[in-house]
């Protein structure tokens, strides 16, 4: 049992994990169906009219028409993806729903990669700490104090 | 009719006069149990401390009073009250009209008031014995203090019981979307006793603080509260998640909409804290941090209720703008004054002995665990407010919406699979490499079987196949510890933290799953159906049987009737509410376990034409979503019950401290 869940054992894992997490991730992918596509783009979009639901998310009138459009570019095939949301975005600004990592608002992109860098490296100082202080001891006669008080708590049964 | 006469107009002096005993009430209770804690503080007994549960049950009647006013005044149709005018309607059937009561901000504060002064009765309650514990008097208090600000709250700026237009004779009812599925009778209340239970330990929390007990005591005290606040919030979420595919027609659960991340806040950092509490009770360290994820988790069910419901953040779900903004921003600002200056003035009892040896151990998962959510917390909390602070900065508006939130939570997620791979086999302490291969191995294989079976279906894409293959893996942890236990003990291997966590674990693990399958492979597809003619997609064949017309009083709904696979026919909707002149469409869903097939129907209809636009999801995996969530709630239940070995008394609540010439902490 021992040897079966060895080293070896456990680097066939890896490999067979890895061979076939790079199988599935290179095969083909992506919208299959026009509607698919229409789909992906229309989670990129805000409808104008809707408080920040998405086209794909919305039921309004606005959100209707944007997404006819959009149905009719793909169908018509000339554009890739991105042109489309460029094309709806110059003709209803502000309806990106990603924002752009430039300027300032690309701090809504930095901010979380720093707290992450943060909290893990805030993990690694207190390790590091903890292990350069090392655990806290008792000296003889706190552990004679705990054991006195152990025997007062379990006298009384005793004296029965 | 004398009897309409004499209820129509009663709701709303006895409402206002309900709110009213609630403010003094909840004011009174709170300055009882204050100064019986005084009175146990100076030794003395306390003789205040008797009229504190008295002060609460009389805070839980007129809670009780307000709804039940509410409740009277929208079944009674008492267009009397500002509040029935607009929510209200002759024409709302029964269910829809008792719900309605929730169906708009002030509404909605009465149920949390409710809610509140629940939960406040129980503590009172539980502890009638332990008046005389300043511990137990300060958490009343505490608890008072937040219900008098939300009576004050629905009292003044929220004032449900406002009299409305003389005249009014009908009113539109609840926003159509609020009136076609059960599920708005159970996801707000539950919800909400998920936000306002986390204000017992909360208040447990501020208590210790004040008196200086920042042991484990009040942690062991409050442990249960936590958990069932935590499942509440839970459940309430999933609870959403459904409404929203039943109802919305987008096919989805979660839009990270402002409303959803402002439900979404409290249960991360709850989350990281029913973890990290662990440590604490174990091994008596990491106070100051389970203190501030707890006041965190209550001031951010605040902060979410002042976004969403001030009208600072535009939401589909928030209601109509009001000034209770400004009152909850205060209140959430003296929430987080408060909670800093006590821990600072507090700060040297909270300095705990004791290191954690390795980052290899069951306390090394717990602080990962803790860094992943609250990083999650933060970039939920950063998407939601960040348009806002441009906004205010610079004057422009932008949009942070689904897909940045995708774009972050997959990574973080897959992070949070792969810790629970890992840490339900780590012991206290410290781990030795043999002894992860040994306990990881059965789990490994696990996951390896998942990916596999996750390949054979024909799944592609790293981040999902990653997903399916971390949630087998971790899904093989969880499932060792529950197998071991039961072994052991029998049926009780399945109750205790350790166990009914493990239950939790693989609820977490099957959403997990099924939601990187349900967003990674929904086939779509919108086919125009001709009565006669099947259309075939992705496997399925779809044909419209014919429609059928329903009408009544207050809406006429349109049916597409849709035979799938030849078998039985499914009526996705357009249901047209007259008063609100608005249309709304409802799904029809084929559930099985593999998938869903989800049909909407397009608009514009023309019965007459035969023809019928209907739009076709096939998604798979849906029903493990909600089966997920119950394994959840199941788990937490289990969690709460006493495990096996019970504490003696005289145990460590700490890790034996080896005896030695060491360093002396104190």
């Amino acid at each position: 049992m021992k040897r079966l869940k060895g080293r070896l054992a456990w680097s066939m894992m890896g490999v067979l994990a890895a061979v076939l997490l790079a199988f599935g991730a290179t095969r083909s992918s992506g919208p299959s169906t026009q509607e698919e596509r229409i789909d992906a783009i229309s989670k990129r979009l805000a409808c104008p009219t809707c408080n920040g639901e998405s086209i794909y998310v919305s039921r309004a009138s606005a959100a209707e028409s944007i997404r006819n459009e959009i149905a009719r570019q793909v169908a018509a095939g000339q554009r890739v993806d991105d042109e489309i949301v460029a094309y709806i975005e110059s003709r209803f600004p502000g309806s990106l729903l990603l924002p752009p990592g430039e300027g300032v608002d690309s701090l809504v992109w930095i901010l979380p990669v720093v707290a992450l860098v943060c909290g893990f490296g805030g993990l690694v100082v207190v390790f590091r700490k903890w292990k350069r202080e090392g655990d806290v001891q008792a000296n003889a006669d706190d552990a004679g104090v705990v054991a006195a008080a152990l025997r007062d708590y379990e006298d009384p049964t005793e004296g029965l | 009719m004398p009897a309409a006469v004499w209820a129509s107009g009663v709701a709303g002096p006895v409402g206002r006069g309900a709110l009213l005993v609630g403010v003094v009430a909840a004011a009174f209770g709170a300055i009882a149990a204050i100064t019986a804690a005084r009175e146990s503080a100076r030794g003395e007994i306390p003789r205040t401390a008797r009229l504190v549960p008295r002060f609460v049950g009389l805070s839980l009647l007129a809670a009780l009073g307000a709804i039940v006013a509410m409740e009277w005044a929208m079944i009674t149709r008492d267009f009397s009250l500002q509040y029935v005018q607009d929510h209200g309607s002759r024409s709302t059937p029964a269910l829809y009209n008792f719900t309605a009561v929730w169906s708009a901000l002030e509404g909605s504060i009465l149920l949390w008031i409710f809610a509140l002064a629940l939960s406040a009765g129980l503590v009172a309650w539980r502890y009638r014995r332990r008046l005389d514990d300043q511990l137990i008097t300060w958490a009343i208090a505490v608890i008072c203090i937040v219900m008098v600000f939300f009576f004050i709250l629905s009292f003044g700026p929220a004032n449900p019981f406002a009299a409305g237009a003389p005249g009014v004779t009908d009113g539109p009812g609840p926003n159509p979307l609020l009136q076609n599925h059960i599920l708005v009778l159970f996801h707000p209340p539950i919800l909400y006793l998920g936000y306002v239970g986390f204000t017992v330990p909360f208040a447990f929390a501020i208590a210790a603080l004040i008196t200086g007990r920042v042991g484990e005591g009040w942690l062991l005290e409050t442990r249960r509260w936590t958990l069932f606040a935590w499942g509440f919030l839970t459940v309430g979420i999933i609870l959403g998640g459904w409404w929203s595919y039943e109802v919305l027609g987008w096919s989805g659960v979660w839009a990270w909409d402002p409303v959803e991340n402002a439900s979404l806040l409290p249960w991360l950092t709850g989350t990281a804290y029913i973890h990290s509490v662990l440590v604490q009770e174990r091994r008596g360290m990491l106070r100051v941090w389970n203190l501030s994820l707890l006041l965190a988790t209550f001031s951010l069910t605040i902060l979410g209720t002042f976004l969403t419901r001030s009208g600072v953040l535009n939401s589909v779900h928030a209601f109509s703008e009001s000034d209770i903004g400004s009152y909850l921003l205060v209140f959430f600002g003296i929430i987080v004054l408060v909670s800093l200056v006590l821990i600072g003035w507090r700060g040297d009892a909270l300095r705990s002995p004791g290191a954690i040896d390795s980052p290899v151990s069951r306390e090394g998962a717990f602080l990962a665990n803790n860094v992943l959510f609250s990083v999650f917390a933060f970039i939920v909390l950063l998407g939601t407010v960040f348009p806002l602070v441009i906004e205010a900065l610079q004057d422009r508006q932008i949009s942070v919406a689904e897909p940045f939130f995708d774009r972050l939570s997959i990574p973080i997620g897959i992070a949070i699979l792969a810790l629970m791979c890992i840490a339900p086999v780590l012991p206290w302490r410290k781990a030795s490499t043999e002894l992860l291969r040994d306990r990881l191995f059965w789990p490994a294989w696990c996951g390896i079987g998942a990916l596999v079976a996750g390949i054979v279906s024909g799944a592609d894409g790293l981040a999902p196949l990653l997903a399916f293959a971390l949630g087998g893996f971790s899904g093989g942890a969880a499932l060792r510890q529950v197998v071991l236990a039961t072994r052991r003990q029998g049926w009780r291997g399945l109750v205790g933290r350790a166990n009914g966590g493990m239950i939790v674990h693989i609820g977490v693990i099957l959403i997990a799953v099924a939601l990187s399958a349900s967003n990674a492979y929904t086939q779509s597809q919108e086919l125009r159906l001709s009565v006669g003619t099947p259309a075939t997609f992705a496997g399925h064949t779809f044909e419209l049987v014919g429609f059928r017309e329903e009408k009544d009083d207050r809406s006429t709904a349109v049916k597409a009737l849709v035979s799938v696979d030849g078998g039985q026919a499914y009526a996705p909707a357009i249901t047209k509410f007259l008063n609100m002149g608005m249309n709304v469409g409802t799904p029809s869903v084929k559930t099985t376990w593999r998938y869903d097939i989800y049909l909407t129907l397009e608009p514009p209809v023309k019965m007459d034409s035969g023809e019928a636009r209907i739009k076709v999801f096939v998604k798979p995996l849906i029903m493990w979503l909600w089966i997920g969530g119950g394994l959840m709630a199941v788990g937490t239940i289990l969690a709460a019950f006493p495990g096996r070995r019970r504490r003696r008394p005289t145990d460590p609540t700490s890790a034996p401290v080896p005896v030695g010439e060491g360093r002396v902490t104190t």
